[in-house]
């Protein structure tokens, strides 16, 4: 009976604990998040048409991270949006993006500028 | 004319009904089907594959080396080297090197859409007598040979298909060949960048010889695997559905086993 009721008890504690941890990593995500969004960078969203394969989207990944100022780039195959930030002293101008995309095969829909971070589609 | 049996023939119908009935989603290039000039492993790649092929009285293995460049957006050019090694049952083996390919593809069309494409390329090759004819058997056809073609391709995020077709040149008396395939891609797991996918094909390979007539037609099932950005695995499987007026060593069927991968 004893045991019964240890055991019992080991298990609610585990259950809290496991409740405990996955908060404390769901906040910790959120602060970092939180502290990616920064108020001196500019975030763009490029619309790149007949972007449709993983490999196109290395390509254009790899091409995009040659912008002076990018150091990531998120590419959503299936909508062909691409999202990069740059500080904002090198924001880098329309007429610049749309030669790196079509000068990689592609043709350039919207591109679109704001001073937060896109609400990506696919999510 | 020899023409396909009717049980083959469902079979075949069969498995192209199932394959386009599903739902499906974006993927890599094809395994024995040209493709347009994209980005990515298409352009700086080199790709390598082993191609066993089984013949009633011989076997003939083959690897070639694919080295494509993409000169602009709308121009690649390319070599493919081949090593071959020929097995007779009842003979000496020969290996060395094959007959050389130099090829260029340039773009002639594109119509681009939101995550698709559709596009449309003529192919030039020019394969150069490099392969050893005086070994037994012999390792190269001694001919110079020019194809010109065209290849076609249409990549949405829910379906990739690709064809090339075109004629092929031959010097000397030799006959010359229409060749022609047909692909079509399905990927199995959904479709996100970046993420491990594995794809699956289904192909048709033929090639027409004018004199003597002969035609050859086979289906290519395959399945690609790409573990990262940078590498893709695949293989195939091709099986004869026509082999007209070819009586002596028939083709049983060919496996291909291969990778392709980026430098930089």
């Amino acid at each position: 009976m004893k045991s019964t009721i240890l055991l019992r008890m080991v298990i609610v504690l585990s259950i809290i604990a496991f409740s405990f941890s996955v908060k404390a990593q769901s906040d910790h995500s959120e602060v970092k998040e939180n502290s990616e969004i920064s108020s001196d960078r500019v975030y763009i969203k490029i619309e790149i048409m007949g972007l449709a394969c993983p490999y196109c989207a290395f390509g254009m990944e790899k091409e995009l991270k040659e912008v002076a100022g990018v150091d990531k780039v998120d590419i959503e195959l299936k909508t062909g949006l691409a999202y990069i930030s740059t500080p904002k002293e090198l924001e880098p101008n329309r007429f610049s993006l749309e030669k790196i995309i079509t000068d990689s095969g592609f043709s350039v829909g919207k591109i679109e500028y704001q001073d937060k971070p896109f609400e990506k589609l696919s999510r | 004319m020899r023409v396909l049996d009717n049980v083959k023939f469902k079979q075949i119908l069969a498995i192209i009904w199932i394959l386009c009935a599903q739902v499906t989603w974006a993927q890599g290039p094809p395994i024995t089907t040209d493709t347009p000039v994209m980005l990515g492993l298409a352009g700086n790649g080199i790709r390598t594959f082993g191609k066993f092929i089984i013949k009633e009285k011989v076997k003939v293995y083959v690897h070639p080396i694919g080295i494509p460049y993409n000169v602009t957006s709308k121009f690649q050019i390319g070599a493919i080297v081949p090593f071959k090694v020929i097995d007779p049952n009842d003979g000496a083996t020969s290996k060395g090197f094959s007959d050389i390919i130099f090829f260029s593809k340039h773009q002639i069309y594109k119509k681009d859409g939101k995550a698709k494409t559709f596009r449309i390329l003529v192919n030039y090759k020019h394969i150069f007598p490099t392969g050893n004819i005086k070994s037994i058997p012999r390792l190269g056809s001694g001919l110079h040979k020019n194809y010109l073609g065209f290849i076609l391709g249409k990549v949405t995020s829910k379906i990739g298909i690709y064809g090339d077709f075109g004629y092929n040149l031959v010097e000397g008396p030799a006959s010359d060949q229409f060749s022609y395939n047909f692909s079509v891609g399905i990927p199995l797991l959904p479709q996100q960048y970046p993420q491990k996918q594995i794809n699956t094909f289904l192909e048709f390979n033929g090639n027409y010889v004018f004199k003597p007539e002969i035609h050859t037609l086979f289906i290519s099932p395959g399945i690609t695997f790409i573990p990262g950005r940078r590498v893709l695995f695949e293989t195939g499987f091709q099986y004869p559905i026509l082999q007209k007026n070819i009586i002596d060593n028939k083709t049983k069927f060919t496996i291909l086993l291969g990778t392709r991968f980026l430098l930089n």
